[in-house]
């Protein structure tokens, strides 16, 4: 199972607060239960009190009897006074056990019936014990004998056992209701411990899980950077080695070009050599011999013969020509790009000052609208790039009216944008593309020139890093637009 | 090539015919007669150079031109080799297309006398030529037993 990061909260979520609410059930339960606990103790202690009562209760109304039964067989005032007590203690009792027991309706019932059982066994005494102070000892004897007191005693003794049983009863259930909470704590305590060893359990296993999982994508991400990084450079190596290939190939191809060429140009020039004395001998023999000269002869040397080398000749050199703009360019392809801060205006000034001789005497004018914003990039290249636009807008002027080249520059963003703007011929906007192919040009071909001059500069702009666009209609002059990034990374110039 | 006693021969190693043609007429229009043997390629001139009883290890003082561009082998290794033989004094004259500044170095590095780039131009090539063979008609070559 794959855990992922939402899963990975949630179930952390759920299972910590999983564990909060099984410790804090566990807490509220100990703490009702040690609540339940002390209700408990209040109440059983009440209990034995009521108990402890009743027995009192029992205890004065023996002793009532025991006194009285004594100051009946012998008149000893003690006695009299001992029955006194008791009985005293017996009505307090009574009240005693009725004020504990209030919340008892069945034990009220049974004080109401103790209080007149009490009242009844006490006037019964009263009357006996009475008649003894009253000298009246043989009545009072004799009524013992047949009084109502013994059934009374018997009631009270049965009325104060169910009091007591009420009251054990009641234990009995209270100490019930006590286990139960007891074993109802337990419970809760083992569901909640658990529960919490669950959640410590499961939690482990997830931050184990987690952690594994996080170990194993960082360890995969690790990988994957590696080998990214190495992707990157594979593919910056095949680039450059199939950059260099082309450099290479271009290069080989203009020298193994050159070399059948001198062979083209040198016996073109030894054709020429030997045409000479023929030339001579033509002469000779017709100053000396007309009739041996023929119409054919005289054109082959004369005429076809110097036309011919003329043919090859200019052919020849144009190829030298091509080769050897392919050669320069090729040369420039592998020539190390050298990024340094480049002081624009400078730099334009001098490009300005190599033209100023060709401007002028063709009437044009070259404006350079400070400010230029200055860039760090390679300075041969930037002063390549615009010697050959200026020099092209000096080349193609408009013949109707005075030339104007204005340069300009601007940042944009971490980019230069120069433009060269001038007021010439134009150029047809169907040949906008074509004009920055080898060998390509545009209008009329009334300029020399090999048509390498744009090609130039557009693979140099591209090895800067950089876009040259052009904006013309035909007659209204032209704008070329280059936008260069305004640091040159070397790194990123030379893979272009 | 002062020496008459011992004719110092010239060991053209070029690929293109038209090109030794046209540096032989061009040495022989500087005035220079001495005897020319033109190898076509690497093997057969390092065959001549060492194992032939005209060669130069055997007999005779000689100096190479040499074209750096051929086809079994690279003119840099001929060079290599000749520098690091006996014929180390032989003076080597390499006379290629390339102007590769890299390659220039390397030759001079390896030992190599002279480098001369071929230009295009017929007439500059050929005034070039000329003027190697002015160059060699005044060098002294070291002789035979000394470069042994």
């Amino acid at each position: 199972m794959e855990i992922t990061e939402r899963l990975f909260n949630r179930l952390m979520v759920g299972v910590v607060a999983l564990g909060f609410l099984a410790l804090l059930t566990a807490g509220v339960m100990a703490g009702w239960t040690v609540a339940r606990n002390r209700d408990y103790t209040a109440l059983v202690n009440h209990t034995y009190e009521v108990q402890e009562q009743i027995t009192d209760l029992r205890l004065a109304m023996e002793r009532a009897e025991t006194a009285r039964r004594g100051y009946l067989l012998d008149v000893d005032p003690r006695f009299y006074d001992t029955y006194r007590d008791a009985a005293g203690r017996l009505s307090a009792t009574v009240e005693r056990i009725g004020v504990l027991t209030a919340d008892n309706p069945r034990q009220q019932r049974r004080v109401a019936q103790a209080r007149v059982l009490i009242a009844r066994f006490i006037s019964l005494l009263d009357d006996s014990v009475g008649l003894v102070r009253a000298d009246r000892l043989e009545l009072a004897r004799e009524n013992f004998e047949n009084d109502q007191s013994v059934g009374t005693v018997r009631d009270l003794r049965q009325l104060t056992l169910q009091m007591n049983n009420e009251e054990s009863g009641l234990l009995q259930i209270r100490d019930h209701g006590q286990q139960d909470t007891g074993r109802q704590l337990i419970v809760v305590l083992l569901i909640s411990g658990v529960i919490m060893l669950a959640v410590a359990i499961i939690s482990l296993w997830v931050i184990l899980r987690y952690t594994r999982d996080l170990n194993l994508s960082r360890r995969e991400l690790g990988a994957l950077n590696g080998n990214l990084e190495a992707t990157v450079q594979e593919r910056t190596a095949d680039f450059r080695r199939a950059n260099e290939e082309i450099q290479r190939f271009a290069y080989i191809v203009s020298h193994d070009l050159r070399s059948p060429l001198v062979n083209v140009m040198g016996f073109t020039a030894e054709l020429d050599a030997a045409a000479k004395p023929l030339s001579e001998l033509v002469d000779r023999v017709e100053q000396s011999a007309p009739e041996l000269m023929t119409q054919e002869a005289r054109d082959a040397v004369r005429t076809e013969l110097p036309e011919a080398v003329g043919f090859i000749r200019s052919s020849t050199q144009k190829m030298d020509r091509l080769i050897n703009a392919i050669l320069r360019l090729s040369r420039e392809g592998r020539r190390v790009i050298s990024p340094e801060r480049l002081d624009m205006e400078t730099l334009l000034n001098g490009v300005h000052d190599t033209l100023r001789h060709q401007a002028s005497s063709k009437g044009a004018e070259i404006d350079i609208k400070a400010p230029i914003p200055d860039l760090v990039s390679d300075r041969v290249a930037i002063e390549q790039v615009f010697s050959n636009l200026v020099e092209n807008s000096v080349k193609y002027l408009a013949k109707d009216r005075p030339g104007l080249i204005t340069v300009r520059g601007s940042v944009t963003g971490d980019r230069v944008v120069y433009e060269v703007q001038d007021n010439g011929r134009g150029i047809d906007p169907k040949d906008h593309d074509r004009i920055f192919d080898l060998f390509r040009r545009s209008g009329a071909q009334d300029q020399p020139g090999e048509g390498i001059g744009l090609a130039h500069v557009r693979a140099l702009i591209h090895r800067l890093g950089g876009l040259i666009t052009c904006e013309s209609m035909l007659g209204q002059g032209a704008t070329f637009r280059i936008s260069l990034p305004k640091t040159l990374n070397p790194e990123r110039g030379a893979s272009l | 090539m002062s020496d008459p006693q011992m004719p110092v021969t010239i060991v053209m190693i070029e690929d293109d015919e038209g090109h030794a043609r046209l540096i032989e007429k061009n040495i022989r229009r500087a005035g220079i007669s001495n005897e020319i043997r033109h190898f076509t390629d690497g093997t057969s001139a390092m065959d001549y150079l060492y194992n032939d009883k005209d060669g130069p290890a055997l007999n005779g003082p000689a100096l190479i031109l040499l074209d750096l561009n051929l086809p079994d082998m690279s003119g840099t290794d001929i060079l290599n080799k000749i520098k690091a033989s006996p014929l180390k004094r032989t003076p080597v004259v390499v006379l290629t297309t390339t102007d590769d500044k890299v390659e220039i170095q390397r030759c001079y590095d390896l030992g190599c006398n002279v480098y001369i780039t071929k230009p295009v131009n017929y007439e500059a090539f050929a005034v070039a030529i000329r003027q190697l063979g002015l160059f060699l008609s005044v060098i002294q070559i070291p002789s035979a037993d000394e470069a042994g």
